[in-house]
């Protein structure tokens, strides 16, 4: 009987246990159901994150009569972002792109960046420059209007993209207006001396990850936000430095002072049912007097080492309209021109008319359908005029 | 060369200016902390994220990312974009409200 009772018991307090036990692992499950519920998973203390842009598409290409059209294999950018904390973090930008049936792997920027104080962040590393807006803030595909860049940017271009340094940064009001500056110190661009490539003579080449000599190149800009609602930005950038040649060439003095104006107007207007934005930017590069040698002629010659470069831009689209499909509906147009230095090798007068029309699928994946029409007077095709008529269509994206 | 040296000079002196004006408020900024005579003091996250985004690209959805993505969004647009402190924290706060 005895046996019978401490069995019983045991199968008493053995049963109470296990349904204490069940108790609490439905009080814990409520618990943390509601802790997702509301919290979402516990975020942890560093993050990192992968973001970036890609885009592809066709393009028909005529030039002074010579047609092309080719699918564009497509380019990956993807963006690298560790947040350390608050303060500090790290970005990173490489770029996958397939031309003429290889890969090219650009690398774009890597930097550290650490907040000091609410007005004052300090980047270093390879960043991307403010000089205007064009470069760092819109070229990606996804913010780009267009399947281009406008002239004088990118390759061959006279604004420089990115350097190597350092940059102070931030923004703060005065009164109802606001201000941006930066403020850089980086290796700076390189002279072109023509020993390696005779027609390029005299050109700058940027984006020197190791210094060619010991000057260094000073930069900045400041940007002006006059109307309270940010609409209007102006800004002017500079950037220069007292040489660029390789140290110990007779080129290791020769100095370089850029700098460029920038103007955005962007804002809904109720009068015209859309949103109106407006991009302009001026590049002057000028670089100081210096005697190359011409292969052809087989002479030393010199010129007055100064480019130019402007585009302006507008588009328009109908954000207020009824119809869903206006809504997406983008139109733009963009003039741009570039004009390279008198009787150097590269000496050329470029002017080019954009038009397009852009459908977002999204407020990051857009449609892009443009015409270019280029009218370039010399360059690296030598003396003469050469027109470009280009079709594409790309399907750009952001991630 | 001598305007690179005045450009140059003149970065400096504006760096030093806005670093002295800045030493007061060097904490972790919070809206009570930064300076409140200015506009975006007045204004919504809503209406801050609607005028600075679309200054350069179309106006994200709150709702493509969490919160924890827009912390390390916010943290990178606010050094990109040159945002304030004020406008980076009421943007970024609105964002993870509505998404």
């Amino acid at each position: 009987m005895k046996k019978i009772l401490v069995i019983m018991l045991l199968f008493f307090l053995t049963g109470n246990i296990i349904a204490q036990d069940e108790e609490t692992e439905k009080v814990i499950d409520s618990l943390a159901k509601e802790a997702v519920a509301k919290y979402g998973y516990k975020p942890s203390g560093t993050q990192f994150m992968i973001r970036g842009y890609g885009h592809t598409g066709f393009s028909y290409t005529d030039t002074n009569g010579e047609t092309e059209s080719s699918f564009d294999g497509g380019t990956f950018a993807p963006i690298f972002l560790f947040k350390h904390n608050d303060r500090f973090m790290f970005e990173s930008e490489l770029e996958f792109t397939l031309s003429g049936g290889e890969l090219e792997i650009g690398f774009e920027y890597a930097d550290v960046m650490y907040v000091i104080n609410d007005y004052m962040t300090v980047r270093a590393g390879k960043f991307l420059l403010p000089f205007g807006t064009f470069m760092e803030r819109l070229h990606p595909s996804w913010i780009n209007r267009f399947t281009s860049k406008p002239l004088g940017f990118g390759h061959d271009g006279i604004a420089p993209s990115s350097d190597v340094g350092v940059e102070l940064r931030g923004a703060f009001y005065l009164g109802n207006t606001k201000w941006n500056y930066s403020g850089y110190v980086t290796n700076g661009p390189t002279l072109k001396d023509g020993s390696e490539e005779p027609e390029e003579a005299g050109m700058l080449a940027f984006e020197n990850l190791i210094d060619n000599n010991t000057s260094k190149a000073f930069g900045g800009r400041i940007g002006f936000l006059p109307l309270s609602d940010s609409s209007v930005e102006i800004g002017v950038s500079a950037y220069g430095t007292g040489g660029t040649g390789d140290k110990g060439s007779e080129y290791e003095d020769v100095g370089a002072f850029l700098y460029a104006f920038d103007l955005s107007y962007v804002k809904q207007i109720s009068a015209i049912s859309g949103l109106i934005d407006l991009k302009a930017q001026y590049n002057n590069s000028k670089v100081d007097d210096a005697v190359y040698f011409d292969e052809h002629e087989d002479e030393f010659y010199t010129f007055d080492n100064q480019s130019d470069s402007f585009y302006l831009q507008l588009s328009y689209r109908p954000t207020m309209a009824g119809n869903d499909f206006l809504k997406n509906l983008e139109f733009v147009g963009r003039y741009s021109e570039l004009n390279t230095p008198e009787e150097s090798e590269w000496e050329s007068e470029a002017s080019q008319y954009s038009f397009g029309i852009n459908y977002w699928l999204s407020w990051r994946s857009v449609l892009k359908l443009s015409y270019e029409t280029s009218d370039i007077e010399g360059g690296h095709d030598g003396p003469g005029l050469t027109n470009i008529d280009s079709f594409s269509i790309h399907w750009a994206i952001g991630f | 060369m001598k305007t690179l040296k005045i450009f140059t000079i003149t970065g400096l002196i504006l760096g030093l200016v806005v670093f002295i004006s800045s030493c007061s408020s060097a904490e972790n900024s919070t809206y009570s902390k930064v300076d409140n005579n200015n506009i975006a003091y007045t204004k919504s996250g809503a209406q801050l994220w609607g005028e600075n985004c679309v200054r350069c690209h179309s106006i994200p959805s709150p709702s493509a990312y969490n919160d924890t993505d827009w912390d390390t969004i916010g943290l990178h647009m606010k050094i990109r974009a040159n945002l304030t402190s004020i406008e980076s924290d009421k943007i970024f706060d609105f964002l993870k409200s509505a998404n």
